[in-house]
């Protein structure tokens, strides 16, 4: 069992190197070989959940891996993941799986589009593994170089645009958490006795009485990093107002990657939250709790009016992530066992749901082509889908409604826990928050009803419903929607004793 | 009997089951599929009839009932969360009434939607929401309490819409769960109070009704504030919010006659038997919050205004199946009247009377659109001025709905006269006791006479005179009795006979039972959950999972069933005397209304015509619903909130994205283009290039100096020493 986390990341990333040796002509080879590679770091990821001791706080000791890398700087190659981490890393492994089926669909570059799409899974299982902070950046920016040429190249018509958008959005945030990394560097020499990347060893509010001088003022230390690590993570999560990439991105990005980018992805950055910021800096944790939680507020109803104006349902889908990601910020910034459990489980059902419908519109542009809801010409782009592809949608049904948070889909427990956690700290955001609610269901509804309801508008008429590809990649994210509504605890059980562990510790920070 | 959950779920899982087998076999085995779902909703209903009988005829004690929960999840020391099953007097009569009224249903259906095509998708749909409503009137907590009712709240949405294919079921269905869906975040809210102040009082958060009793009856909602109102009023209004939505009481009552745009089997189970009146039952759930909260008043008034309003909008529909829908927010505002006058088990009891007549008669409205089928268009006919005289067409439909219209106009003998005249009554003597409640009377009085009104002028359009459109007459079938169209007509119609619900029957109870006397059955077993009552629950201690939490039925005295309310023996009579004339006033304005309704459409001695003309204002208004969807739609929607979000919107993408981030592009690209530019020309140019140039330069000069020529030498010595010597001469 010793290794596991070392074979689940460089799987991926050997496949990557692998594919590049099959001529470029073999598209089927090339396909199935992607198909392989995922399946096999899927069902170790399923290895990794059974394993995984619930009982345990913290790092599970059969997962470490620890060996030096750069000794001269006491760099190491340390892995290790705990409840909060696990669910990423699954689900990380069962996106990717589903994205491989369905990007049957790439029609140029194979070749490239595949090797891309597995080195990017390999350096976001590192990111979600790594206890080395050099590490963790190191995974970190990697990652953003196979989603730049897979948004650049194998993307929409203002591709390149939005990938660079991406690309430099996201170093300008990475220059920031560098600054972070190396400041925590050498503060650790004086608080902990040796300079130090381990993130395990840097937790625990070491920094709090730090003085930084600049410019002739004495700053607090820990607040000053705390706000950078923030701006750094942020922009991945995106909090208003570092989320305008998020838009250009998703619409340009290939079916896939927008996947990827939706339910992992974005996943990243609540978690840099989760495994960083908070157990490093608890102190600034709690002193920027209000404005985080409110900034949590205004990504909820922001992004949902902004998702209501949409006339592309990509972009609607788009935004419709920030406001769901502003329910994680809330959880978070709640900082309560209910809303941690309820941030982390939001995490995950996001990532399916949001998943869904990603796939869905992937589906539909195959047929389409386009993704108006209403065209800029003022006609309807889509009508009366329901007639024309019944089993599509039941699927786009469950989807949706497991997106605007119905019981007994998953998406309503995470909701419900976050709200609880928040109404005892933050009882007028809980208010508020429920605005969220509302306009959640009005602009999905919305859309669907403009979209399948009706009589078959001309240019709907010769879609076919989904294929039996199709429906293979879907139907288990719609089982585990459905399932995980009703009976939340194998995701729920993992989590629980890491995301306890967390909320105590930070407890004891409390001003 | 021993109750466990094994033998409890099984009453909401066969509906589920039925969905979950349905939904892969509808498909091929449509016929099959249809029959499956009738039959475990007729399971449901024997277990839930088997729960019944125990509690009524074993039981007889408001005191008795049955709770058992189970961890759904847990996270930790402070976090546990239970779920089970809650089961008294009233949640006992709720399930017999869903399962049996909802099996009746079912079996019209197969008679109404036989014919279409996706006959198996529909049954399953009802089969889904058959689970969610026994899974609330099942719910021992708030939290399923209101997950259910959100399932509910889908397949409400799925059956709306059924019809897709149109545009109007696709607008009315998205209509009807936004408007809940506003009433149902609030609803969320009051939970995340409840679970809060739990925490405090009993140190574990809990959804429980009982928790919720036993944290009232501890005074845990006392002195507490949130956001500057009392906590228990905050409370009270979310959960009453939640009613509003649900039961479509004013201002949310704009939902519910658009949702007539589904089959009528769906429109006689959701949006008159069940799902609406789950907002009531909400109502009665969390009384003592209302009660706590001195939210009362308010609610009478909302029921009043509710009552009144959609009674007058009944007046002018021609749509049969408007009238009918009208009619049901009316009699939701009834039941919400009741509540609000604090006669809980009146209104209780108004919600299974209302449930039997009103699906009654809705399947009767099915069962007449069914038969009238206009082969202009290819449609069924739904408007009233089309029809006349159709009794001679259908005989038993006739019968039941004429049955059916006395109950809900309140005519003696008849259910609706039990529960209504107890609602009126009670409004009668709160609004002489307490002139606040004195409007809610008025207008509850005014919307009795006005329901019996224009239910008999449905009846009289539809069934009575000539006639109105020859062609659709004849081409209608003369009905035949068949059993799954008829039958349940029957049934339904029988049990809207006063003798079931009041006890008459038997002197008081549905059997004789020794200890209690002049109580009519329902009074004694459904008890207000008041100041009184809650302390019962004073010492509650949830029990640990696995255990059965089974009340025992105590001895009970006569005190504690004291049919005064605890008044005296003055007042007590004083109260019996004004129940007495508020009984014979109701019974007035039920005949008056029927009269009236005779003068108009049989007699024709008044002239409908000329009151429309007359008082054409009013006669607009009402058509146009008092402009409620105007001011939502036109308005707030498309004048406010779309504005604001386009305007979002355009800050999001046009002035942030635009400017200020690829502004700030912009900016780098200014500084990097002028960097090159100063690289270019000041550094490499100037600089770079200039010291070669200037190296090269001296380079040619210096070369051409050194040239090795000896002749070139000796002219350049001549020429300086020339030159020197030239100096030397001017010096």
């Amino acid at each position: 069992m010793h290794g596991l986390l070392n074979y689940i990341l460089w799987l991926p990333i050997l496949g990557s190197l692998l594919i590049l040796l099959i001529p470029k002509e073999k598209v089927n080879a090339i396909r199935w070989f992607t198909v392989a590679v995922t399946t096999v770091t899927f069902i170790l990821c399923c290895i990794l959940y059974v394993n995984f001791d619930q009982a345990v706080p913290g790092i599970q000791p059969f997962t470490a891996v620890s060996m030096p890398w750069i000794k001269s700087f006491n760099i190491y190659y340390k892995l290790g993941i705990d409840g909060i981490s696990l669910p990423m890393v699954w689900i990380n492994g069962l996106l990717f799986l589903i994205c491989s089926f369905s990007s049957f669909d790439i029609k140029k570059m194979h070749k490239g589009y595949f090797s891309l799409l597995l080195m990017l899974q390999g350096s976001i299982f590192g990111v979600f593994m790594s206890l080395d902070f050099f590490l963790f950046y190191v995974f970190w920016e990697v990652m953003l170089l196979p989603m730049f040429f897979l948004i650049g190249i194998w993307g929409g018509d203002n591709r390149e645009y939005a990938a660079i958008k991406f690309f430099l959005y996201t170093f300008f945030g990475s220059v920031l958490m560098l600054l972070a990394i190396i400041a925590l560097y050498f503060a650790a020499e004086g608080r902990l006795g040796a300079e130090t990347f381990d993130m395990v060893k840097l937790m625990g509010g070491h920094f709090a009485d730090l003085k930084l001088s600049l410019f002739g003022m004495d700053l607090p230390f820990d607040k000053v990093f705390f706000a950078m690590l923030f701006v750094g993570f942020a922009i991945k999560v995106p909090i208003f107002p570092f989320h305008t990439w998020l838009p250009h991105a998703h619409v340009q990005a290939p079916t896939a990657v927008s996947v990827i980018l939706a339910g992992v992805l974005l996943k990243m950055g609540t978690y840099g939250f989760l495994r960083i910021s908070y157990p490093i800096f608890p102190q600034a944790g709690h002193y920027f709790g209000d404005f985080i939680a409110w900034l949590g507020l205004v990504n909820i109803i922001y992004g949902a009016l902004c998702a209501m104006a949409q006339t592309d349902v990509k972009k609607l889908i788009a935004y419709s992530s920030v406001s769901h990601m502003g329910f994680v910020m809330l959880g978070i910034a709640a900082m309560t066992t209910e809303g941690m459990n309820g941030a982390v489980l939001q995490m995950f059902n996001h990532g399916l749901s949001t998943a869904m419908m990603f796939l869905l519109i992937g589906i539909l542009y195959e047929r389409s082509h386009h993704r108006w809801i209403v065209t800029p010409e003022g006609k309807k782009g889509f009508g009366g889908l329901y007639a024309q592809m019944p089993k599509y949608s039941i699927i786009f049904i469950i989807g949706l409604f497991a997106s605007l948070g119905l019981p007994g889909l998953s998406g309503f427990i995470s909701e419900a826990l976050v709200f609880i956690g928040v109404f005892k700290p933050y009882p007028t955001i809980a208010l508020l928050g429920l605005i969220g609610l509302v306009l959640g269901a009005a602009y999905l509804l919305w859309m669907f009803k403009r979209m399948f309801f009706g009589e078959i508008i001309d240019s709907c008429k010769e879609y076919a419903d989904v294929n039996k590809r199709e429906m293979f990649y879907m139907a288990p994210l719609c089982f585990l929607v459905i399932f995980l509504g009703i009976y939340p605890l194998p995701i729920l059980d993992v989590m629980k004793t890491s995301v306890g562990k967390l909320v105590i510790d930070l407890a004891k920070f409390a001003p | 009997m021993d109750y466990t959950i094994a033998n409890i779920a099984p009453i909401v899982l066969l509906p589920f089951l039925a969905f979950v087998i349905g939904s892969f076999t509808a498909k091929k085995f449509p016929k099959f599929t249809g029959i499956m779902v009738c039959v475990a909703i007729f399971g449901s209903f024997l277990l839930s009839a088997r729960i019944f009988a125990d509690f009524v005829f074993n039981q007889y004690s408001a005191d008795y009932y049955i709770h058992k929960t189970f961890t759904w999840f847990d996270l930790g020391p402070t976090f546990k969360l239970n779920l089970g099953i809650y089961i008294d007097q009233m949640s006992a009569m709720l399930l017999l009434m869903v399962s049996g009224v909802g099996f009746l249903i079912h079996l019209f259906a197969t008679y109404y939607m036989g014919e279409d095509k996706r006959y198996a998708r529909y049954m399953i749909y009802m089969s889904l929401f058959t689970a969610g409503m026994l899974g609330v009137a099942l719910s021992d907590n708030l939290l399923s309490f209101f997950m259910f009712w959100e399932v509910m709240g889908f397949c409400s949405y799925s059956l709306i819409g059924f019809y897709y294919e149109r545009e109007a079921p696709g607008d009315a269905s998205m209509k009807a769960f936004m408007t809940t869906r506003i009433g149902d975040v609030f609803f969320l809210f009051g939970l995340l109070i409840v679970w809060n102040v739990t925490t405090q009082v009993n140190g574990q958060g809990s959804f429980t009704f009982v928790d919720l009793y036993n944290v009232i009856a501890n005074g845990g909602f006392d002195g507490q504030m949130l956001l500057g109102i009392p906590l228990a009023t905050f409370a009270g209004l979310c959960f009453f919010m939640g009613t509003i939505g649900k039961s479509a009481q004013f201002p949310l009552q704009i939902w519910l006659p658009d949702a007539m745009q589904g089959p009528t089997p769906t429109s006689a189970l959701i949006h008159a038997a069940t799902m609406v009146a789950a907002g009531v039952y909400l109502s009665l759930r969390v009384y003592p919050v209302l009660e706590a909260g001195h939210l009362l008043v308010f609610v009478s008034y909302i029921g009043a205004i509710t009552a009144f309003g959609a009674a007058t909008m009944a007046l002018v529909q021609t749509d049969i199946k408007a009238v009918l829908a009208y009619s049901t927010i009316s009699q939701l505002g009834f039941m919400v009247l009741g509540v609000g006058v604090g006669n809980y088990n009146a209104a209780f009891m108004h919600l299974i009377t209302h449930a039997v007549f009103k699906a009654c008669l809705f399947l009767s409205s099915g069962s007449v659109i069914h038969s009238l089928h206009d082969h202009h268009t290819g449609g069924h006919v739904q408007e009233m001025p089309r029809m006349g005289g159709l009794r001679k067409k259908m005989p038993y439909t006739a019968f039941v709905m004429v049955i059916c219209s006395l109950a809900i106009s309140g005519v003696p003998f008849f259910s609706g006269f039990v529960s209504k005249d107890r609602i009126l009554g009670e409004a009668l003597i709160m609004g002489l006791k307490n002139p606040v409640y004195s409007l809610p009377m008025v207008l509850g009085f005014v919307a009795a006479l006005l329901t019996a009104f224009y239910m008999f002028r449905m009846i009289f359009l539809t069934f009575y005179g000539a006639p109105r459109d020859q062609e659709l007459f004849d081409h209608c079938h003369t009905e035949k009795f068949s059993f799954n169209r008829n039958l349940p007509l029957l049934i339904l119609s029988l049990f809207t006979l006063g003798l079931w619900y009041s006890g008459s029957l038997t002197g008081q109870g549905l059997v004789k039972f020794p200890g209690v006397e002049n109580k009519e059955w329902f009074q004694t077993l459904i008890e207000k959950p008041d100041a009184h009552h809650l302390a019962k629950f004073k010492n509650y201690k949830s029990q640990a999972w696995g255990k059965v939490d089974v009340k025992p039925a105590i001895d009970f005295s006569k005190s504690h069933y004291d049919p005064t309310h605890g008044l005296s023996a003055e007042e007590a009579h004083h109260a019996h005397t004004l129940h007495l004339y508020g009984a014979v006033g109701s019974i007035f304005i039920a005949f008056l209304g029927i009269f009236l309704a005779y003068l108009m459409y049989i007699r024709k001695s008044l002239n409908p015509g000329w009151w429309a003309t007359t008082f054409s204002g009013w006669y607009q208004t009402l058509k146009n619903k008092y402009y409620f969807d105007h001011f939502y739609i036109d308005v707030l929607i498309k004048k406010v909130l779309f504005k604001f979000q386009d305007f979002i919107a355009w800050v999001d993408m046009g002035i942030w994205d635009r400017i200020f981030i690829d502004g700030w592009a912009n900016v780098n690209n200014f500084f990097s283009y002028w960097a090159r530019k100063f690289d270019d020309v000041v550094v490499d140019t100037i600089g770079v290039d200039g010291t070669g140039a200037g190296v090269r330069f001296f380079n040619l000069v210096l070369r051409t100096l050194q040239s090795g020529k000896i002749q070139f030498y000796f002219v350049v010595i001549f020429l300086v020493m020339a030159s020197y010597l030239l100096t030397l001469r001017v010096a």
